[in-house]
C-alpha cells in the first residue's frame, strides 16, 4: 500500500471518531506542552543566572578570607573572622602579579543611613574605584567613586536605584549628604537600576571608599577582594599568583580562599540544567500515560472494526499491510497531539516571558526534539499490540460477526 | 371482560388526541396522527399495520418511552402525559413491561441478574430479589439456567429470561414489540403461549407485529396506517385453540 | 437504587471489560504513582533537614544586631556600625524571668597550633552555657567554666576532629594550643557530632567569648543565644528580652528570631518545595483523566442499548447518570489504589538501593492521592455520564 494511502487511510479513520480522536490528541498534547513549557521555565531561569554571573565582569575571580583544612562551607568562611585580616594593602599587592588586570577590594556591612529625618538600615559596601568596572555597572547619575589612593577616601558617597528612591523620593539625590553614624558623606553619583543581581542588590546599596567603610565597622579586614585576569587564559595562573602573594604576606600562611567566577558560574549552570531536566523527565511521564491511553483506544478501535478488517483481507490485504495501517493510525495521532502540544507548550512560554521579562524563557531544541520523540514513541509504541491483534484477526470469523 | 356503561369501571388505559410529529432533515413525518383509543385491564390486543404505519410509536407512547406532541393519555385513571420524566420512570417501572424483539438482555449479567435488575433500578431489598427471581426462574422453566450469561442461552431461553424480567415488577400491562421476530417457528409459539398465560391470569397485553398468523390470535385488533387506527376490531382470537 | 447495588453494577461493568478497565485505570495508577514516589521523596528530605537542624538545641532563641536579618533568612554576621551586642547585653539578658542560660557567641576562622601542627579550623567564642545550644556533649574533661565574661580564663574546648588532628590518640587535657596568636589551655574535648550540611562539626574549638573578640578584633558579639526553659512561654522569653535590650540600646535595632520560627520557615519552603513537585506528577493525572473521559465515551457509544433497556425498565435519568459516574469513579479509585502501591513500593526500593536518599512516604499525601482519584473520576466521568442520562431510551433501544 502507498504511503500516501496509508495515511489517507489514517485521516480518515482518525476522522470518523472525532471526539476520540480529540481526546487522544489532548492527551498527547498535555504531556508535550508540559515538557515544553517547564523546560523553557528551566532554561530561562538557567540562561538568567548565567548571564547575570556574566554581568559581574568576567575574568573574575573572588578572595575570600578564611579557610578550612576540610574544605567545605561554614560559618567561618561567610564572614571575615581571622586573626590576620585580610587588608587592602593585600590588594594592593595582589597588582604587581602577572596575570592580574584590576583588583577592586570589598568590605562590606550594615549601617543606619540617616537624611534629614529619614532613618534607613541598609548593606554599605567600602569600594574603590575599580568597582564599577570590574562589576560592569553603570550610572544613572553623575559618577562613581574617584580613582585614589586605597588608604585615604574623600566622603562621598554612591547610592543605588532603590535607596535613592527611598532616601529622596521628591528631590535631586547629587549633592546632598548622608549621615552614617557620626559622619557625612556627600551623594555624587546614583547607579542604573539592574533588577535583582545574584547576592546583593546593588539597587539597595551605598557606596563609599573603602577606608572610610573600614573605619566606620571598626575593622581592618576586608570582606572580599575581587580580581580581574587579563583574559580567560590568564585565570588559572591568576589563582596561583593571587594565593601566593597573599601567603606570603601573611607569613605563609595560606588563609585565603581563592574562587573562579567561572567555577562557580559552572555549578550553578549544571545545576539548574539538571534541575530542568528532571522537571521535564517528571512532565514526560504524562507522555507514557498518554501512550497507554493510545494502546486502550487502538483496541477498541480494532474490536469495533472487525468487519472492515475482515473485509480487507478478504480483498487482499496482507498482514503486514493491516499491521502498518494502524500503526500509522497511532503514529499520525501521537504526531498530531505532540505538535499541538507543542504549540500550546510555545503559548505557555511567551506567556512566562510576558509575564517576567527577566527570564529568556525558550524551549531548548533538546528539550523540543526530546518532547516531540517521546510522544510519537510512546505512540508508535503502545501501538504495535492493537496493530498486531488488527493483523491476527480471522477474516472468515470477523466477517461472520454480523 | 365487556366494557362498562358510562360512569362504572374506567378504561385503564385512555388515549385521547394522540398526536406524535418527527422532523427529519426538511420533512416532518405524522407518526401519530390523532389517535383515540380505550382499552380494559386484562385485555388482549395486538396492533398491525405496515410499515411506518405508526404501531412501534404508539407502543412507546403507551409504555412512556415517548411524549405526545399532542393529546391526553390516561393511565389507570392519573393523566401521564403531564407527568415528570422521574415520574414517568416510576410508572415504567411499577406499572409497565417491556418486551423487545431482540431481547435487550445485558450482556454480562446472568439471567438470574438480568430478571433482578428491574427490582435493583426500584431499590428492592436482595431478600425481596431473591425471592421473586427464584419464583421467576422456577415459573419461566429457567431454574438450571440461572447462572448463565446471556451468550450461553438459546434464542427461546433468552425471551423467557426477558418475559421474566418483564413481568417480575408484577406490571399492569405487557407491550411486546415483535417478540417473535427473532425467533423461528416453535420457539415462537412457546414464548406466544407465556404471554397468553399471563394475560389469562389478568395482565393487560398489547403485541406489536405484522405476523398475521400472531395478530389473528389476539382477541382485538387495531390496524394502523399512516399514523391513525384505520379499524378497531373484536376478533374471536385463537388464545384456547393451540394445543 | 440501593448504594451497594449500584457500586455493584458498576463493579461488574469495570470487571466485564478487564483489558480496557485495566489499562484505563493504569493511566491513574501511574500518576498516582508519580506523585506518591515523589512526595516521599520530597517528605523524606524535609524529615532529614529537619532533624539535621536539631543538631541545634531546642528552647533556643537567637539574637543578632541590626535589623537586615529581619528581612528573613539568618544572620550573615556581617559587621555593622548599628549598635553591637555586647557582652554587657548578654549579661543584662540574664535576668529576663525564664531565660536558663545567655551565650554571646562570637565566630571566625583561625589557625590552630599545638605540638608542630597546624590546622585552619573554626573557633567559636562563647560561654558556660554553650553546650545545650549546640546540643554538644563533652567526651573528656570539662566545658568551659563559668566565670565572668570579661576574666573569663584562656581555656579552650577542642572538638573530637581537631583535638585528633592536633594530639593524634594522645591525652590533649592541659595541653596548650595556640589560636590565632594567643595560647589556650585545653579543658575539654566534645563528642563527635558529624557533619551538618556539609560542614564538619567536630573541625572546631570553643574559647570563652571575650578571648575571641579579642582574636578577632571585634567590638560586638555576632549572635547571642538564648536557652530557655522548656515550659516557658518562647513568646513571653522572646518578648521580655527585647524590651530588656531595647531599653538598653533605645531602639529596637536588633533582631529576634525564636528557633520555632527558623524552624517553621525552613519547614514551609520544603513543604512548597513538595507540593510543587507534586503538581508535577500530577500531570499525569490530568492525563489519566483524558483516558477516563476517552474510554467512558466509547462505553456509553457501545451500551447505547443498555442505556435504553434501563430507561425502559424504569430508571430515572438521574440513576444512570449515577451508574456511569460510578463507575468512573471505580476506574479512577482502583487506578490510584494500585498507584499507591506501586508509589509506596518504588519508594522503599530506593531506600534500600540509595540509602542516601531519604525517603518517607506520608500517610496524608496517600490520603489525598486517593480522595483526588475520585474526584477526578466524578470530573472525568461528567461528561460520558451526562451523555448516557440523556439519551433518547427510543433511539437507543433503536440501535441495534
Amino acid at each position: 500500500m502507498r504511503s500516501a494511502d496509508l495515511l489517507g487511510f489514517a485521516v480518515g479513520a482518525a476522522r470518523g471518531n472525532r471526539l476520540r480522536t480529540a481526546l487522544l490528541m489532548l492527551a498527547m498534547a498535555i504531556g508535550v506542552a508540559a515538557v515544553v513549557t517547564l523546560t523553557a521555565l528551566g532554561d530561562g531561569a538557567r540562561r538568567y543566572v548565567v548571564r547575570e554571573f556574566s554581568a559581574i565582569g568576567s575574568n573574575l575571580l573572588i578572595v575570600l578570607p578564611g579557610r578550612t583544612a576540610t574544605g567545605g562551607i561554614n560559618p567561618g568562611s561567610f564572614v571575615s573572622g581571622t586573626p590576620r585580616d585580610l587588608t587592602v594593602d593585600d590588594a594592593q599587592a595582589l597588582l604587581r602579579a602577572p596575570a592580574v588586570q584590576r583588583v577592586a577590594p570589598l568590605t562590606v556591612g550594615t549601617s543606619e543611613l540617616s537624611v534629614g529625618g529619614r532613618l534607613r538600615e541598609g548593606m554599605v559596601i567600602g569600594a574603590t574605584a575599580e568597582f564599577i568596572d570590574v562589576r560592569q555597572l553603570r550610572m544613572a547619575q553623575g559618577r562613581f567613586l574617584p580613582a585614589q589612593d586605597w588608604n585615604r577616601g574623600k566622603q562621598v558617597m554612591v547610592i543605588g536605584a532603590k535607596l535613592r528612591n527611598e532616601l529622596f523620593p521628591n528631590e535631586a539625590a547629587l549633592g546632598q549628604f548622608v549621615r552614617v553614624g557620626d559622619r557625612r558623606f556627600r551623594v555624587i553619583g546614583v547607579l542604573a537600576p539592574t533588577g535583582s543581581g545574584l547576592g546583593m542588590n546593588t539597587d539597595e546599596l551605598a557606596i563609599v571608599p573603602v577606608p572610610l567603610a573600614l573605619a566606620m565597622f571598626n575593622t581592618n579586614s576586608l570582606f572580599r577582594i575581587l580580581v580581574e585576569a587579563r583574559n580567560r587564559d590568564a585565570i588559572e595562573p591568576a589563582r596561583r599568583q593571587v594565593s601566593e602573594i597573599i601567603k606570603a604576606r601573611h607569613d605563609g600562611e595560606e588563609d585565603v580562599t581563592v574562587i573562579t567566577q567561572d567555577a562557580m558560574l559552572a555549578t550553578f549552570d549544571r545545576l539548574l540544567g539538571t534541575l530542568t531536566l528532571g522537571v521535564a523527565g517528571i512532565a514526560a511521564i504524562s507522555l507514557a500515560v498518554a501512550g497507554i491511553l493510545v494502546m486502550n483506544v487502538m483496541l477498541v478501535s480494532v474490536a469495533q472494526r472487525r468487519s472492515e478488517i475482515g473485509l480487507l483481507k478478504a480483498l487482499g490485504a496482507s498482514n503486514g499491510t493491516i499491521r502498518m495501517a494502524f500503526l500509522a493510525e497511532a503514529a499520525l495521532l501521537s504526531a498530531a497531539g505532540a505538535l499541538a502540544g507543542y504549540a500550546l507548550g510555545l503559548a505557555g512560554a511567551a506567556l512566562i516571558r510576558a509575564l517576567y521579562p527577566q527570564f529568556p524563557a525558550y524551549p531548548p531544541d533538546w528539550a523540543v526534539l526530546a518532547g516531540l520523540g517521546t510522544a510519537l514513541g510512546t505512540g508508535l509504541l503502545f501501538g504495535v499490540l492493537p496493530a498486531r491483534n488488527a493483523a491476527r484477526l480471522d477474516p472468515v470469523a470477523a466477517l461472520a460477526r454480523r | 371482560m365487556a366494557a362498562a356503561g358510562a360512569g362504572a369501571v374506567q378504561a385503564q388505559i385512555e388515549l385521547q388526541g394522540i398526536e406524535r410529529v418527527f422532523h427529519l432533515g426538511d420533512s416532518v413525518v405524522h407518526a401519530l396522527a390523532g389517535v383515540d383509543v380505550r382499552i380494559e385491564a386484562g385485555e388482549y390486543i395486538s396492533v398491525m399495520g405496515p410499515s411506518g404505519s405508526g404501531k412501534s410509536t404508539l407502543l412507546n407512547v403507551l409504555g412512556l418511552l415517548d411524549r405526545p406532541d399532542a393529546g391526553h393519555y390516561r393511565l389507570e385513571g392519573r393523566d401521564v402525559t403531564t407527568l415528570s420524566a422521574d415520574e414517568q420512570a416510576r410508572v415504567r417501572s411499577h406499572r409497565i413491561g417491556f418486551v423487545f424483539q431482540s431481547f435487550h438482555l445485558v450482556p454480562r449479567l446472568t439471567a438470574a441478574e438480568n430478571i433482578a435488575l428491574p427490582m435493583v433500578l426500584a431499590g428492592l431489598p436482595p431478600r425481596e430479589r431473591e425471592l421473586r427471581v427464584r419464583q421467576a426462574l422456577a415459573g419461566f422453566g429457567l431454574a438450571d439456567r440461572a447462572g448463565h450469561r446471556p451468550d450461553e442461552l438459546s434464542g427461546g431461553q433468552r425471551q423467557r429470561v426477558a418475559i421474566a424480567r418483564a413481568t417480575v415488577m408484577r406490571p399492569a400491562m405487557l407491550l411486546a414489540d415483535e417478540p417473535t421476530g427473532n425467533l423461528d417457528r416453535a420457539t415462537g409459539d412457546e414464548v406466544v403461549r407465556l404471554l397468553e398465560q399471563l394475560n389469562a391470569a389478568g395482565v393487560t397485553l398489547l403485541v406489536v407485529t405484522h405476523d398475521a398468523a400472531l395478530g389473528a390470535r389476539a382477541r382485538r385488533c387495531l390496524r394502523m396506517e399512516d399514523g391513525a387506527i384505520c379499524r378497531d376490531e373484536r376478533q374471536q382470537g385463537a388464545a384456547h385453540a393451540l394445543g | 437504587m440501593i448504594a451497594a447495588d449500584a457500586l455493584r453494577f458498576a463493579w461488574r461493568s469495570v470487571s466485564s471489560q478487564r483489558m480496557r478497565s485495566l489499562l484505563t485505570l493504569g493511566g491513574i495508577a501511574v500518576g498516582i504513582a508519580a506523585v506518591i514516589l515523589l512526595t516521599s521523596i520530597g517528605e523524606g528530605i524535609h524529615r532529614f533537614v529537619l532533624g539535621e537542624f536539631s543538631q541545634f538545641g531546642t528552647h533556643v532563641i537567637g539574637i543578632s544586631p541590626g535589623r537586615i536579618a529581619a528581612r528573613g533568612g539568618p544572620p550573615s554576621g556581617l559587621p555593622t556600625s548599628v549598635r553591637p551586642l555586647t557582652l554587657d547585653d548578654a549579661q543584662a539578658l540574664q535576668r529576663v524571668p525564664g531565660v536558663v542560660g545567655v551565650v554571646p557567641t562570637v565566630w571566625g576562622n583561625a589557625e590552630a597550633a599545638a605540638r608542630g601542627r597546624v590546622r585552619r579550623t573554626v573557633v567559636y567564642g562563647v560561654s558556660s552555657g554553650a553546650l545545650p545550644v549546640f546540643n554538644m556533649q563533652v567526651a573528656v574533661g570539662q566545658f568551659l567554666p563559668g566565670e565572668g565574661a570579661e576574666e573569663a580564663r584562656n581555656f579552650v574546648v577542642l572538638g573530637a576532629k581537631l583535638k585528633n588532628e592536633l594530639f593524634g590518640a594522645d591525652n590533649a587535657l592541659g595541653e596548650r594550643v595556640r589560636l590565632g596568636g594567643q595560647s589556650f589551655r585545653v579543658v575539654g574535648v566534645l563528642s563527635p557530632k558529624g557533619q551538618f550540611l556539609g560542614m564538619d562539626l567536630d573541625d572546631t574549638a570553643f574559647v570563652p567569648a571575650a578571648r575571641a573578640m579579642e582574636m578577632f578584633n571585634r567590638d560586638g558579639l555576632t549572635e547571642i543565644h538564648l536557652t530557655h526553659a522548656p515550659q516557658a512561654s518562647v513568646q513571653a522569653v522572646a518578648a521580655a528580652a527585647e524590651a530588656v535590650l531595647k531599653a538598653r540600646h533605645g531602639r529596637a535595632d536588633f533582631t529576634i528570631v525564636t528557633q520555632q520560627e527558623m524552624l517553621s520557615t525552613l519547614s514551609n519552603i520544603l513543604d512548597v518545595l513538595t507540593m510543587a513537585v507534586a503538581a508535577l506528577g500530577s500531570i499525569s493525572l490530568l492525563v489519566g483523566a483524558v483516558g477516563i473521559v476517552t474510554i467512558m465515551s466509547i462505553a456509553v457509544a457501545e451500551r447505547r442499548a443498555e442505556i435504553g433497556l434501563l430507561l425502559a425498565l424504569g430508571a430515572r435519568r438521574r440513576t444512570v447518570l449515577r451508574l456511569f459516574l460510578g463507575e468512573a469513579v471505580v476506574l479512577a479509585v482502583l487506578g490510584s489504589l494500585l498507584g499507591v502501591a506501586i508509589g509506596f513500593g518504588l519508594a522503599q526500593l530506593i531506600r534500600l538501593a540509595l540509602p542516601a536518599l531519604p525517603v518517607s512516604t506520608p500517610l496524608l499525601y496517600v490520603m489525598l492521592a486517593v480522595a483526588s482519584s475520585a474526584l477526578i473520576g466524578l470530573l472525568a466521568g461528567v461528561l460520558p455520564a451526562r451523555r448516557a442520562a440523556h439519551l433518547d431510551p427510543v433511539d437507543a433501544l433503536r440501535a441495534e
